[in-house]
């Protein structure tokens, strides 16, 4: 498990932008807007909006293959349509080293 | 060190007795020595959230020598009723270890009047200590083998361990900083009084559960403890998210998961886990209620039908 602490807090757009890689569950009527992010096999985020640290926990027999994944996601965000086919894209190339693991 | 010194003691393999309440501080020395085949292991199951001596009468063999069993479940919060088992096991040459880390510092424990093999605390629990003490009442050391050699600070020209008291079982460089925390939190057991301590455990846990017990979407796991803890699951939310939500915004402090103790949950949910809410003296009933209302929050957030209803 790792605590990531960001420059800027996350946002409703970035919660948007999840959406396209895995479920994303909106908890808003609680003191803190609360959400949380689960990619099966990659990685699991939790957190609120407007925070600026978030938890993430990476599958401990894939970690050296989707480590980076959180900062991938960090990083595409900023680019758009074009962002997410790319990401899209790389997590075809973990899957298929995941596939060969198992 | 008090089951691996029994084995050690005993020699031969045997039967040991334990149960389904256990915390892996007892269950992974008796899987492990199982394993090994030191020890053959029956696990008595509990019902309405005890042992009973009924149950452990049931899978006690010949070759049986030793029972080790909790006091008070960690998960559940029942106080086991271990005068009964101990007499009978007494009286049938059982060693019975008592794990008493939950118990100890809840309510007075009269061990004269309870003929146990061993009997055991934890500091950093209801005894207010920091975490690294912890400690045993035997009344027969012989009744266990050393299992660790060190230093002890006396009697440096032998060299094998002492096997007089304390020394038998104290090795090395103690937690002096621990131990007078100990002793700090004894006496003020002793200044607030054990009987005070225990009402109000009762009050603040009798109200945690009167509040949860009427709220939809909840899943109590016991609705009268004897201990200040009360362990449920939010039905719409993971345990581990509800737990995160409840500590990050609400700084509610719960615990989740399973507890150390897998086989109870095996029982009551699935070994999916659970949130766990223990009180202490210095908790008020304040706290209680916005903890309350923090995990009302929680559930009408995470099922919007039931804030609907």
């Amino acid at each position: 498990m790792k605590e990531y602490v960001l420059d800027e807090p996350l946002t409703d757009d970035f919660l948007k932008f999840l959406e396209n890689f895995g479920t994303v569950r909106f908890l808003e009527q609680l003191r803190k807007p609360y959400f949380s992010f689960e990619k099966e096999l990659f990685i699991s985020i939790k957190g609120f909006v407007g925070d600026g640290n978030v938890e993430v926990r990476y599958k401990k027999e894939f970690q050296d293959l989707v480590g980076d994944y959180f900062y991938l996601l960090l990083y595409y965000y900023d680019q758009g349509e074009r962002g997410i086919s790319q990401l899209k894209g790389q997590e075809d190339s973990i899957r298929q080293r995941m596939k060969i693991r198992l | 060190m008090l089951i691996h010194g029994f084995v050690r003691h005993t020699g031969v393999p045997f039967h040991a007795i334990t149960t389904e309440l256990e915390h892996n501080s007892v269950l992974r020395p008796l899987t492990t020595l199982e394993q090994d085949r030191a020890l053959s292991l029956s696990v008595v199951p509990f019902a309405g959230n005890k042992v009973s001596l009924a149950a452990i009468r049931q899978v006690i063999q010949p070759e049986t020598r030793l029972v080790v069993m909790t006091h008070g479940s960690n998960v559940l919060g029942s106080v086991q009723e271990i005068k009964p088992i101990a007499e009978y096991l007494y009286t049938n040459d059982i060693f019975f270890i008592v794990d008493g880390a939950q118990t100890a510092g809840h309510f007075p424990i009269s061990l004269s009047d309870i003929p146990v093999g061993a009997f055991v605390f934890t500091g950093h629990k209801a005894l207010f200590g920091i975490p690294g003490t912890g400690g045993f009442y035997i009344p027969d050391p012989d009744a266990i083998a050393i299992t660790r050699q060190g230093g002890t600070g006396t009697d440096s020209q032998a060299l094998t361990q002492p096997s007089d008291m304390p020394m038998r079982f104290e090795t090395g460089t103690l937690n002096y900083p621990g131990i007078a925390s100990l002793l700090a939190g004894l006496r003020f057991i002793n200044t607030e009084s054990l009987e005070e301590i225990e009402r109000k455990g009762r009050d603040l846990t009798g109200y945690f559960i009167r509040e949860l017990q009427h709220m939809p979407g909840i899943t109590l796991y016991t609705t009268a403890p004897d201990l200040p803890v009360v362990s449920f699951n939010i039905n719409s939310i993971d345990n581990h998210e509800a737990g995160f939500i409840l500590v990050r915004a609400y700084n509610i402090i719960t615990r989740t998961g399973l507890h150390c103790a897998p086989l109870v949950h095996e029982r009551i949910d699935g070994r999916k886990g659970c949130i766990r809410a223990s009180f202490s003296w210095f908790n008020t009933r304040d706290e209680c209620r916005a903890a309350a209302e923090a995990v009302r929050e929680v559930v009408e957030s995470a099922d919007p039908q039931i804030s609907a209803d």
